[in-house]
């Protein structure tokens, strides 16, 4: 146990690298017109009057863009949150979603 | 939130995450973990629970909606990649002050001294299990580091544990990285904390206390290993405060409570661990999250009749929001803990089962519908949608025995009797007992067996010697 110092201790890092790839983001989009705009929604913390404000003032910018709602997807906390991840890839193909909005981080 | 984005991002879309104001280092440490550490958020100012709606379309209109434009849009922040240590490198040398300071320092520590983890120490830990030190045991959110035999052993030397503990500290990792339990959920607001049971012959070949003050610090085994569970969440699952650990106020971890299995055993009723499918005879760990607990004092009858009222009055006195996770968030996954003392075990077990105890609570502990929907999406904005009882009923979701016409019907706390769990405990000679009230999905009961090595009582008897 002790190192040179006879009070010393070598000691160890209490943790384990990450098992994680860090990878990079999906490409940005290069407008929001024309663009198909999803919600997902954890059900917490007012998402639901929250993003009917900003779906309207994303509307107002962009008069082509369109949307999907959350209720097309479920709720991504709780009950369905297992189902609702792993349904998402293939949701964002098969509706041509181009880019999502997410939920209540609070 | 950040989960749907990642995985959103992967499929190779753009996201933008919408986050509340004091959420947003959580939000970045939590990103990293999830492989994109530059997840792009979007602020809402403040907190939405405490605006008006005026307030909240004015910080929506003037700050979040520019940010999801520039998050979907604008350029992708750069990213910075750390180069972690190797868990068996040395990386420090020193005196035990000085180590102290360093793991304080660095967040590796809780606040307390820890035990230098020297490979010394360590190799005495992994002495204690028949798995190699590099064994992954599974990833843990948030950080998504891999929980391995070696760092169990580092953590449990930190704690203060004896080797001989390591067969449980094994365990505990198993039940922490299944997803039955929800680890990741372990830094959300209501801060619960999680209660470790034990079962099985380890009680008292370890010198477990499981009497007179069974929730109190004060025993090596019961005090060591619950800080154990703390600082195995803090570096290796990555839960530290002000980062990835929200607990508006948190508790301190809790010692682990063993059973009486003495007095289980004279009443024939199961174990905690029997209840969970644990197989008989072996030691198993029980973990689940409780939001918080208190004690009923002097539970007075000299029959069930007597004593259960009482005990029913507290399992609903005490649960509150809570029933978010028996209807609506979650539904069916709350499971409140009633510990009682062998006392009181004992004088109901005279004329009832375990189950016919949780019977009898899911027929008389109930609630006024009135109350039980204010905590849904009265008080509360945690179930939207402002969905009844008789609606849940009528989707299929609850038993029939939520419906009725009368507000002030009563209806269960839980959707199954066999969700109230049960154990004994405690001072064997006082009337107390004790009420856990649980956290559902988010630390969901999870169980798990103890496996021992070989030789296990040459080495205990070692170990003890």
């Amino acid at each position: 146990m002790a190192r040179g110092n006879s009070n010393d201790y070598a000691v160890v890092w209490p943790r384990s690298a990450k098992a994680v790839e860090i990878k990079p983001l999906a490409g940005r989009l290069d407008t929001i017109e024309g663009k198909t705009i999803a919600f997902l929604w954890d059900d917490l913390f007012r998402g639901d009057e929250i993003w009917p404000i900003l779906k309207q003032e994303l509307s107002r910018r962009y008069a082509g863009a369109t949307f999907v709602d959350h209720d097309a997807f479920g709720s991504t906390h709780g009950d369905d949150e297992h189902r609702v991840l792993a349904e998402l890839p293939g949701k964002i193909k098969s509706m041509k979603i181009d880019a999502v909005v997410s939920g209540m981080g609070c | 939130m950040l989960r749907v984005s990642a995985i959103a991002e992967q499929a190779g879309v753009p996201t933008s995450s919408l986050c509340c104001e004091g959420f947003l280092g959580q939000a970045k440490t939590t990103s990293v973990g999830l492989g994109y550490p530059n997840l792009a958020l979007a602020t809402v100012p403040g907190h939405v629970d405490v605006q008006t709606k005026e307030e909240l379309q004015a910080n929506v209109l003037g700050t979040t909606v520019e940010h999801v434009i520039r998050n979907l849009t604008g350029e992708i922040a750069s990213v910075q990649v750390t180069v972690d240590p190797d868990p068996q490198d040395i990386v420090f040398e020193g005196s035990f002050e000085e180590v102290n300071r360093l793991f304080l320092e660095n967040g590796w520590s809780d606040g307390l001294p820890i035990v230098p983890p020297t490979k010394e120490k360590i190799a005495e830990f992994l002495a204690f299990t028949d798995l190699p030190p590099d064994h992954a045991i599974g990833k843990l959110l948030p950080d998504n580091r891999m929980a391995t035999v070696w760092n169990v052993a580092a953590n449990g030397v930190m704690a203060g544990c004896r080797p001989e503990y390591m067969p449980i500290l094994v365990a505990l990792a198993e039940a922490m990285v299944d997803p039955q339990y929800g680890v990741e959920h372990s830094g959300n607001t209501p801060g619960a904390e999680t209660l470790i049971v034990l079962n099985g012959p380890l009680i008292k070949q370890l010198g477990f206390n499981y009497e007179q003050g069974a929730l109190r610090d004060g025993f090596q085994p019961n005090t060591s290993i619950g800080r154990f569970w703390r600082l195995y969440l803090r570096n290796v699952a990555g839960f530290l405060l002000h980062q990835n650990d929200k607990g508006t106020f948190g508790n301190t971890w809790r010692v682990v409570l063993a059973e009486n299995e003495d007095s289980l055993a004279k009443m024939k009723w199961p174990t905690t661990a029997a209840d969970m499918g644990a197989p008989a005879g072996e030691s198993a760990v029980t973990i689940s999250r409780f939001t918080g607990g208190n004690v009923i004092v002097s539970v007075f009858g000299d029959s069930a009749e007597k004593l259960l009222p009482y005990l029913g009055n507290a399992l609903v006195t005490h649960t509150g929001w809570e029933v978010i996770f028996t209807v609506g968030m979650a539904t069916g996954t709350y499971r409140p803990l009633l510990v009682l003392s062998p006392l009181i075990a004992e004088t109901i077990a005279k004329t009832m089962t375990k189950q016919d105890v949780q019977n009898w609570l899911f027929e008389n502990a109930r609630m006024p519908a009135r109350l039980f929907e204010k905590y849904l999406w009265g008080w509360t904005n945690l179930v939207p949608g402002k969905r009844t009882l008789n609606d849940w009923v009528r989707l299929g979701r609850i038993p029939k025995a939520f419906a009725g016409s009368d507000p002030e019907r009563l209806v269960p706390v839980v959707t199954r009797p066999e969700h109230i769990m049960i154990a004994v405990s405690g001072d064997p000679l006082r009337s107390n007992c004790y009420l856990f009230v649980h956290n559902g999905m988010l630390g969901f009961p999870t169980t798990k067996t103890v496996k021992l090595p070989q030789a296990w009582p040459t080495k205990l008897r070692d170990a003890q010697s």
